[in-house]
């Protein structure tokens, strides 16, 4: 959206006014039909995860914070329908299988940093997915930068023979993106390895400590970014 | 003249509700949402309907809305901003985004924003409520310069571009650029809503 273009139309400090507005229309009744439709699409439609308190802070930490890049970047995450996830998901089981060369290394820490320089970029993309077992998932991308970061909340500690493992799966070839375990309060910030292209999907695995050439689990969350 | 006396007549409204209702949706509280359907979807209607006409693709954008509102309701922060104003918010931006995209409803009667909001009501029986607030925001439109409101109502209701208010109006975009946010700030004083 061009921003000098719509200025007022968009600005934050106008909304209340903008809804005032919007209020001032007369009412229209829909149709007895509709109210039928959109309970039973409510149904079936999986709710995002509250935003991670990390991403949260980071967002607040920005020099720029609530401004309409914000606003931006949040209409993205709210139009990602859940079933890219799950078709995301679908996906990744299918393709996991194939040969991977194998360079698992944990990455060092500043990774909040990366974090905060992420969401501050102009072309933010964030993307959640809850895990099974109460856990979300949210991908916070940049491909302008070439970096993303998985934010991880709930996430359950694992036994130390094993990892986590992070993948990048591009035109169904994944590669590994870095392994990481989890501390007791299962808050995670993980910069992923590797560049980032904008329509990858990143996957997440359970694997051996030592790291895997090939994914060897089924996925516990996959994310596919647009 | 103070702003401030008109803050109460706005005050206890059906839809102070819809924060709480909202909060609760967020749980995955389904006759939550289904109450807040009743409140809200009415409300996105008129206005959707109003900048778009049409009332079948209408209800098709606010069906959209409605799914959004369910699918992040988790993500509303109620220390940022006002239910309402969240809902409405998207309500507006879907209809714009679908008005501009259509590009063979360019030819939109150029007076469709700048008509008088009041005919609609013959059609419709409305409670004392939300009359008042209709002329509430009737009078402080009246507030505005003739430039500042045609300006405001054809950006908000018809959802035109800056270029586009700049040809309707036959003034300079910077002028309209100018009249715009002056609108909107007299606007903001006469309703006494603090953002």
């Amino acid at each position: 959206m061009n921003r000098d273009a719509d200025d007022v139309m968009t600005d934050e400090e106008f909304a209340d006014t903008r809804a005032s507005l919007g209020l001032a229309v007369p009412p229209v009744t829909p149709s007895a039909a509709m109210k039928d439709a959109v309970m039973a699409r409510i149904a079936e439609t999986p709710q995002d995860a509250p935003q991670p308190a990390a991403v949260a802070a980071a967002i607040e930490a920005r020099p720029d914070a609530v401004g309409p890049v914000e606003r931006r970047a949040q209409a993205r995450w709210f139009h990602r329908p859940g079933s890219v996830v799950l078709a995301a998901a679908a996906a990744v089981a299918l393709f996991f299988g194939g040969v991977l060369s194998a360079d698992l290394v944990n990455p060092a820490a500043g990774d909040a940093q990366q974090l905060a320089a992420i969401v501050a970029a102009p072309d933010v993309q964030t993307v959640s997915s809850p895990i099974e077992g109460g856990a979300s998932a949210t991908l916070v991308s940049s491909e302008t930068l070439g970096v993303s970061a998985m934010v991880f909340e709930g996430l359950p500690q694992l036994t130390e023979e094993q990892a986590y493992a992070l993948w990048y799966i591009t035109d169904g070839e994944p590669t590994p993106a870095g392994l990481f375990s989890v501390g007791d309060d299962g808050t995670v910030v993980q910069v992923l390895e590797g560049s980032f292209e904008a329509g990858t999907v990143v996957g997440v695995t359970v694997e051996p400590s030592s790291g895997s050439p090939a994914p060897t689990t089924t996925p516990i969350v996959a994310i596919a970014t647009a | 003249m103070s702003p401030e006396t008109d803050v109460s007549v706005s005050a206890p409204s059906a839809l102070d509700a819809a924060t709480d209702l909202l909060q609760r949706v967020a749980t995955g509280d389904q006759r939550a949402f289904s109450e807040l359907y009743d409140l809200i979807t009415p409300r996105m209607l008129g206005l959707v309907r109003h900048v778009l006409k049409d009332h079948a693709q209408s209800e098709e954008v606010v069906q959209e809305v409605l799914l959004e509102i369910w699918q992040t309701a988790p993500r509303f922060d109620p220390n940022k901003g006002k239910a309402v104003t969240w809902m409405l918010t998207m309500a507006h931006r879907r209809a714009i985004d679908r008005v501009r995209s259509a590009q063979s409803s360019r030819d939109r009667d150029t007076k469709i924003g700048i008509r008088d909001l009041g005919r609609e009501y013959d059609s419709v029986s409305e409670s004392v409520e939300i009359r008042i607030e209709h002329e509430r925001v009737e009078r402080a439109l009246t507030k505005l310069t003739e430039l500042q409101r045609q300006a405001v109502e054809l950006a908000y209701y018809g959802g035109y571009t800056h270029s586009e208010v700049s040809t309707m109006l036959s003034v300079p975009i910077g002028t309209v650029k100018t009249r715009l946010r002056d609108g909107m700030i007299r606007l903001r004083e006469e309703l006494g809503v603090a953002s």
